[in-house]
């Protein structure tokens, strides 16, 4: 880990190197426009897939939960000086993990399943940053993202019962993971050198990438899926 | 107003919720006996059975709404009202004994979409009366309303 020192307050982080400051203002907006899209085309229109009123508003709470992420990440982009242009959904084009369509409830439980498990190591990587606001955010942010994952893991654990609710999840896995990998970053990426540098973040982008495929696969199966 | 967010859970219900409830049957052009659901178990079985037609209906005036008026889901105003209703909902579900994080967040994703739907309808301008506005008000009196279930309009 960096020997970086804790950076307790924003007033500190705009005494810190530009480099620093760029930094962790390309994190945090980031982590905002990453909730917020996750919440505008996945969470939100779950709500009308799902099956029953207890599975709709329990979609509804999750889709609060990541508005409210959002709001947390924007807030704290708003005091570091993330530009307001820079936060504008209609200029900055979306990850590509955000441009699956969501056409099912079983597709919305495998994004949920493996999607924040994605979502979970990024923000893992964040609970010992040196800015101790955003590590206070990741730390925040965790339970929940971890009850977001267990949500679709437990919806995926009962539809795996029959064989056509098997088949209908191994087919959303199949459509889904492949786009996941590419969500932690290039390799020998120099955006994430300098967030080890900083302390900002922990591990690379290959080792991140390859922790989540050893968890995803020992995530689905379990319940008899491949990854593919 | 103080509001008593999920405190009369099984309690007995109150002829002018009664009425509160009939009133929003058949605002939505339904007609169902009175289901008066007494434990959190109860509750949760309820909602995990299919209720389509009255969701539907739901669904079509939510619809018929958001065509004249729009709400901003990360507004902070919002979320902090979000945020109240799922404390309400856990500080419940644990004076009943139930730690089942999932349900709470049930409950609470309710009242939320509740909460939601009374604000587009006054946003609408709806006029009082107004099912959703009818609905919400059993929420602020403390109540979990549930829907319909195999003929019958549950609360809890």
């Amino acid at each position: 880990m960096s020997a970086y020192p804790s950076i307790k307050t924003v007033e500190e982080f705009r005494q810190q190197p530009e480099e620093y400051q760029t930094a962790v203002r390309k994190i945090v907006r980031s982590h905002a426009l990453n909730e917020l899209y996750g919440a505008q085309v996945f969470d939100e229109p779950a709500i009308r897939l799902a099956p029953t009123p207890y599975a709709k508003w329990l979609t509804c709470r999750v889709a609060m939960e990541e508005y409210h992420h959002h709001v947390r990440f924007k807030e704290l982009a708003d005091q570091i000086g993330v530009r307001p242009e820079e936060m504008d959904l209609r200029q900055k084009r979306p990850l590509n993990i955000f441009e699956v369509p969501l056409e099912s409830w079983e597709q919305f439980c495998v994004i949920k399943m493996l999607g924040d498990l994605a979502e979970i190591l990024q923000v893992e990587d964040l609970l010992h940053c040196s800015f101790v606001p955003l590590r206070n955010i990741a730390r925040t942010t965790m339970p929940e993202e971890k009850f977001h994952a267990q949500f679709g893991l437990d919806f995926c654990v009962d539809l795996v019962e029959t064989e056509e609710g098997r088949a209908k999840v191994q087919r959303a896995v199949n459509g889904f993971f492949p786009e996941v990998p590419k969500f932690f970053g290039a390799a020998g990426s120099k955006n994430n050198e300098l967030y080890r540098k900083y302390g900002i973040k922990l591990r690379s982008n290959e080792d991140m990438r390859a922790d989540y495929i050893a968890r995803a696969k020992a995530t689905v199966e379990p319940l008899g899926i491949k990854l593919p | 107003m103080t509001e008593a967010w999920f405190s009369a859970l099984g309690e007995p219900l109150g002829e002018d919720e009664r009425s509160e409830v009939d009133g929003y049957l058949a605002g939505l052009g339904l007609k169902a006996p009175l289901r008066a659901v007494k434990t959190w178990d109860e509750a949760a079985a309820r909602c995990r059975a299919p209720s389509d037609d009255w969701w539907r209906r739901e669904e079509d005036e939510r619809e018929r709404l958001e065509r004249s008026a729009r709400l901003d889901p990360a507004d902070p105003e919002w979320l902090a009202l979000n945020d109240v209703l799922h404390g309400a909902a856990a500080v419940a579900a644990a004076r009943a004994g139930c730690a089942d994080q999932a349900l709470i967040r049930v409950a609470a994703g309710s009242a939320s979409y509740a909460a939601y739907q009374a604000r587009l309808a006054h946003a609408a301008g709806a006029a009082e009366g107004h099912p959703f506005l009818r609905k919400y008000a059993l929420y602020c009196g403390g109540r979990w309303p549930l829907g319909v279930y195999h003929g019958e309009f549950s609360i809890f």
